[in-house]
């Protein structure tokens, strides 16, 4: 994917160019917000990966100014740990997604995926989601595969909802975290690979393969 | 407090005393003294009188005495002569009686008209002749009341002022005390950006106030540098880390056999566990740094203890232990759901962690008057009482639990998060098992 990475600390910057370039992606480095704001009407690029601390014009700012400008293009925010509030002020500028830095080339990765695929459909919440042999229809809280019901605690049903809507990207647990239960801090405890190991053993108990694919040291995907 | 009202009733005491003494001294000393002028003033007039008469000439001595009463200063002083056998010669006021020579104190009984009260001196004029002169001390006595009203009023207003002004001070100090105790007490609650009011009329209480939020201020800084000290360390190695991350998980695609890939997986979880523990810093660095105070919103404890459990039951499940849910019903607080969440999950963590296999664990949240209790209790092998502490303490980890995983900084973040909340976390014997407890203030 084309990709604009906005952030004022060249070393950071280059370790993260090389690593993204490595997951086959093209990176366009812009070390400041008015740099960013004309990279954007210079080029296309499928994401904008966004210092939430930059000098002059915060990323904040420069969100809002490409979304003044029109311009949809997903944006993931990136700050210092241990500033929640940032977070929030950063998600209202119009940011897709937030994460904290350092975060691995990996994570950045998985989440741009998922917003690129994202944009690809409109999610109106009750939608009926279906993902290879597995429906799911969110009003009504039930799910099938191939046909047969499946009996799903919630937190379950969630999971496989939020990997049903993703289908066919991986999801990485610290996504699964905030999206499934709502949590912005990672347990010691590996909630997520136990509920999956949950879920995977419903979804595969009448002996069916496992629609679910690890990723070591990314996360999960539903195929497609 | 005390030893200050101690300090003003003694100084009360002293001064009351002080000015009931000098008040008793003036008096007595103007009375004596008055009463002394008028005795002073009988015997010059009574000399004067008979120097200008030969001893025992009655008839010049009645001249001089007409010629005295005459003058206009002399209403107060009356004279009678009486000769050897006590007969009264003349003069112009009339004694009852004959008196002796000397000094007598004259009262309404002895019989002269117009005076109640009065001093005689009685003299002898030569050749068996006495002068009695005598002066009125009526107007003196009056004169004695008015002063006394004088004092009364003249001093009782010192001491008015006096106490009124004590009192005032008493209350100045009280509340430039009261100010800065509150001030100590949001400290003491974990609102570093408290500061004692300056007056900014200066004085020594706000020189004082100034030099007090310059020590906070001091305070203040150092604190933020020990925390930042282990939040950048920790913040400056999570890059790094991050790189290696990257470079072990790449790896791990690429193992070119299943032991590898075993041996990856393993580096990969013991620096999952490094970036946990990083994590785990600076989340209690954010925690203590109190901003999250501001997004405090209406939670309830009980849908957390919930989602909690729901979370950790697959856990619990897999190790053979049971997690079960107490109570129920909303417990309605002020917080930060996430923080609670990660609490209340790190208690969960600790009981499943550090309990063998069989082991029941209970959650739940209750509300005990203005009180939020939420409880995880076990009834495992529990926690000695002399290790709790230790427990409690960054890092401190006991040695029955080295060799299981974990970073020490758990039950440290649990504490953070109580005193974000102004609450407490305690842990005790759950007879048996451990019971650890979070007490917080409902608003």
């Amino acid at each position: 994917m084309d990709l604009l990475l906005v952030e004022d600390d060249a070393d950071y910057a280059d370790t993260l160019r090389s690593e993204l370039t490595a997951l086959d992606h093209r990176v366009v480095v812009a070390p400041t917000g008015p740099a960013a704001l004309v990279e954007v009407e210079r080029d296309r690029f499928d994401a904008v990966i966004l210092d939430r601390m930059l000098p002059h014009l915060d990323g904040a700012s420069v969100v809002r100014r490409l979304r003044d400008n029109g311009h949809r293009l997903p944006v993931l925010m990136l700050s210092a740990l241990g500033q929640s509030d940032q977070k929030i002020d950063g998600l209202e500028s119009g940011a897709d997604d937030y994460v904290v830095k350092p975060t691995p080339a990996a994570e950045l990765d998985a989440r741009i995926k998922a917003l690129v695929r994202a944009r690809a459909w409109t999610d109106d919440g009750a939608e009926t989601l279906r993902a290879g042999d597995i429906t799911i229809s969110p009003g009504q809280f039930r799910a099938w595969r191939d046909g047969r019901p499946l009996d799903l605690a919630k937190l379950e049903f969630k999971l496989l909802t939020e990997l049903a809507r993703h289908a066919g990207s991986f999801l990485t647990r610290a996504m699964l975290l905030e999206r499934v239960w709502g949590y912005d801090f990672e347990p010691a405890t590996n909630i997520v690979d136990a509920q999956v190991r949950m879920l995977r053993r419903k979804l595969t108990a009448d002996g069916a393969d496992d629609p679910i694919v690890t990723k070591r040291g990314i996360g999960y995907m539903l195929r497609g | 407090m005390a030893s200050l009202r101690a300090l003003t009733a003694v100084f009360l005491g002293a001064f009351g005393a002080a000015t009931v003494a000098t008040g008793y001294t003036t008096y007595t000393a103007t009375s004596g003294a008055i009463v002394r002028l008028v005795d002073e003033r009988v015997e010059a007039v009574s000399r004067v009188l008979l120097s200008e008469a030969r001893p025992g000439d009655a008839a010049t001595i009645l001249q001089g005495i007409d010629a005295f009463a005459r003058r206009r200063d002399s209403g107060d002083i009356g004279f009678e002569l009486r000769d050897a056998r006590g007969r009264r010669l003349g003069g112009n006021v009339i004694v009852g009686r004959a008196l002796p020579i000397g000094t007598f104190d004259l009262r309404e009984g002895d019989g002269i008209a117009g005076l109640t009260a009065g001093h005689a001196l009685v003299r002898d004029a030569g050749g068996g002749l006495r002068l009695v002169t005598i002066a009125e001390t009526e107007p003196i006595d009056g004169l004695d009341a008015a002063r006394l009203r004088i004092y009364l009023i003249g001093f009782g207003a010192m001491v008015l002022i006096v106490m009124v002004g004590t009192g005032a001070f008493g209350l100045l100090v009280r509340r430039r005390i009261a100010e800065v105790r509150a001030t100590a007490e949001a400290i003491i609650d974990g609102d570093m950006a408290r500061r004692v009011p300056v007056d900014p009329r200066g004085g020594v209480f706000a020189a004082q106030a100034v030099a007090f939020n310059r020590m906070l201020d001091r305070i203040a800084a150092l604190l933020e540098s020990v925390r930042n000290v282990s939040s950048d360390i920790a913040h400056d190695l999570r890059t790094p880390l991050a790189r290696l991350h990257a470079r072990l998980t790449r790896l791990a695609g690429q193992a070119s056999s299943a032991e590898i890939a075993d041996e990856l997986d393993e580096a990969l979880a013991q620096c999952d566990e490094l970036m946990a523990m990083f994590a785990a810093i600076l989340r209690i660095a954010e925690v203590e740094g109190e901003r999250r105070r501001a997004a405090f919103a209406a939670v309830d404890v009980s849908a957390i203890v919930t989602e909690v459990a729901e979370a950790m039951v697959p856990i619990a499940t897999e190790g053979d232990r049971r997690l079960i849910v107490e109570g129920g019903g909303e417990v309605p607080l002020r917080g930060d759901r996430q923080l609670l969440s990660q609490a209340a999950f790190n208690l969960v963590e600790n009981a499943l962690n550090h309990t063998p296999p069989g082991t029941t664990v209970w959650i739940g949240a209750a509300r005990a008057g203005t009180r939020a209790i939420l409880s995880v209790r076990d009834d495992g092998p529990g926690i000695a009482p002399a290790d709790r502490a230790a427990a409690l303490r960054r890092f401190g980890r006991l040695d029955a639990s080295r060799h299981q995983p974990g970073h020490g900084l758990g039950l440290p973040l649990i504490d953070a998060v109580a005193r974000l909340h102004r609450g407490t976390l305690t842990l005790a014997d759950g007879a048996p098992g451990l019971i650890a407890t979070l007490d917080l203030p409902v608003s």
